[in-house]
């Protein structure tokens, strides 16, 4: 059941405390339920520009922008990668 | 104005959420519009009352003796205080749901969508309502220069949006007046549009980083979602809480140290370095401003101080502008994408409008 590939979960942001804050959000949640994820801090502008995030803190699941400029509520991440 | 809410939700933190909680999950219609209006109807009466609960509560309440300047320090603490926090909530709930309709991604959407001219115009009008934060200012930057908006169009919307501050334009407007608050939003806009444009005629895209040129932007941003008013009366409490309680300090500071100063340091104290017929005042004070950062709240204080002592308007305003609108931190972040080049020639086209102003403001009022 741990076999399936692990996704990736950036945090995209400039290292302000904003960013830290959407980190520790989302760190929790995948560590509290044990989900197949891997959390990854970004700050390079370039990935920012690809994925075409325009607002820090950004929250991108498998190379896809599913927050942007906000910090996130834990039950929205909840959310998001249940759907993912 | 629509501010619901906002008179409540003064009250502490508690009441902002336990209010937000129940419309996210669904009140019922008439409930949730009850309880709106309610909040208004308390909002503006406590606004309209507020002088007179000053009195009573100085002089009746506490009986400190009329017509003593210590008393008089006392009422303009009571009053100012709460009338500023209720203007302060009111205008920041509001924007908050204003700004839910105003994503970059959207902004973006629609700036590259126009002719340059018409861009220049909205993009500063934009700025003022889309979220920004000085450190999103290059992911909105590539966003939008990847999207085709011109360079100008760009720079007129970059400079707007940390220039016009809603919670300046509210402070300035509860403690100066209605001229003042207008007088800073009009001089605003009009210098992020004058260098907007200036860039642009420059032609200076070759000024970007290399790597800028060969960013493709991949995705759309953000999914376009619908949001419904719970989700939008969120975000206006979101913003309450975030911007009110990172300023009520400063602002009750502020007004503290105005009250206190009224009567120990000379009224003139500044106007010999700060007055209107020192021609030296507004270059100085710009040098001193735009190395320097501080959010709108933080600077506010400051300029009642300042303008209380005998300091002139244009001087003033022109310091406030400096220190808000261009920041050491916010040219670091940029030179990753500017060239040396474009970064000189956008500090000195800002800070020859902030110049501007505090001449022309000196000369005028």
């Amino acid at each position: 059941m741990e076999n399936a590939p692990r996704k990736r979960i950036e945090i995209l942001g400039p290292g302000c405390a904003r960013c830290k804050e959407t980190y520790r959000v989302v760190q929790n949640v995948v560590a509290k339920e044990q989900l197949p994820f891997d959390v990854e801090k970004v700050e390079s502008m370039e990935r920012m520009a690809e994925l075409g995030l325009m607002a820090t803190p950004g929250v991108a699941v498998d190379g896809k922008i599913a927050v942007s400029g906000r910090i996130p509520k834990a039950d929205e991440i909840r959310a998001i990668l249940a759907k993912s | 104005m629509g501010a619901l809410g906002s008179g409540s939700s003064l009250l502490s933190r508690d009441s902002a959420e336990s209010l937000a909680a129940p419309a996210a999950k669904g009140l019922p219609l008439w409930a949730a519009v009850l309880l709106g209006l309610g909040a208004v109807g308390c909002w503006l009466a406590l606004y309209v009352n507020l002088s007179r609960m000053a009195r009573w509560l100085t002089y009746t309440l506490l009986g400190l003796p009329p017509a003593t300047h210590f008393s008089s320090a006392v009422e303009f603490l009571i009053f100012e205080v709460p009338k500023v926090m209720l203007l302060l909530t009111a205008v920041v709930f509001v924007v908050g749901i204003v700004r839910s309709y105003f994503t970059p991604e959207r902004t973006r959407r629609i700036l590259a969508g126009t002719s340059e001219s018409v861009g220049l115009v909205l993009a500063a009008f934009l700025g003022v309502v889309t979220p920004f934060c000085s450190c999103s200012a290059v992911p909105l930057f590539l966003g939008f220069v990847t999207a085709g908006v011109p360079l100008g169009v760009t720079f007129s919307f970059l400079i707007s949006a940390p220039m016009v501050n809603e919670v300046a334009l509210v402070l300035l407007f509860g403690l100066f007046g209605w001229k003042v608050a207008a007088i800073y939003m009009t001089t605003g806009l009009v210098i992020a549009m004058a260098s907007g444009w200036t860039i642009g005629r420059l032609g200076m895209e070759d000024q970007l980083e290399p790597w800028v040129r060969k960013v493709r932007s991949g995705g759309n941003g953000e999914p376009v979602v619908v949001l419904g008013w719970p989700r939008r009366l969120r975000f206006g409490f979101e913003a309450l809480r975030d911007i009110v309680g990172k300023v009520w300090l400063y602002v009750v500071a502020g007004i503290a140290v105005g009250a206190a100063i009224h009567g120990w340091v000379p009224t003139n104290f500044m106007a010999s370095f700060m007055g209107r017929n020192v021609w030296w005042g507004v270059p100085a004070v710009v040098l001193i401003g735009i190395p320097m950062y501080s959010n709108a709240a933080g600077i506010i204080p400051i300029v009642q101080a300042l303008l209380e002592k005998g300091a002139a308007l244009g001087t003033v305003l022109a310091f406030m502008m400096s220190v808000i609108s261009i920041s050491t931190p916010e040219i670091i972040i940029l030179r990753k994408v500017l060239r040396p080049r474009l970064i000189a020639v956008f500090v000195g086209v800002v800070t020859a409008g902030i110049l501007l102003v505090g001449f022309l403001f000196n000369a005028l009022l």
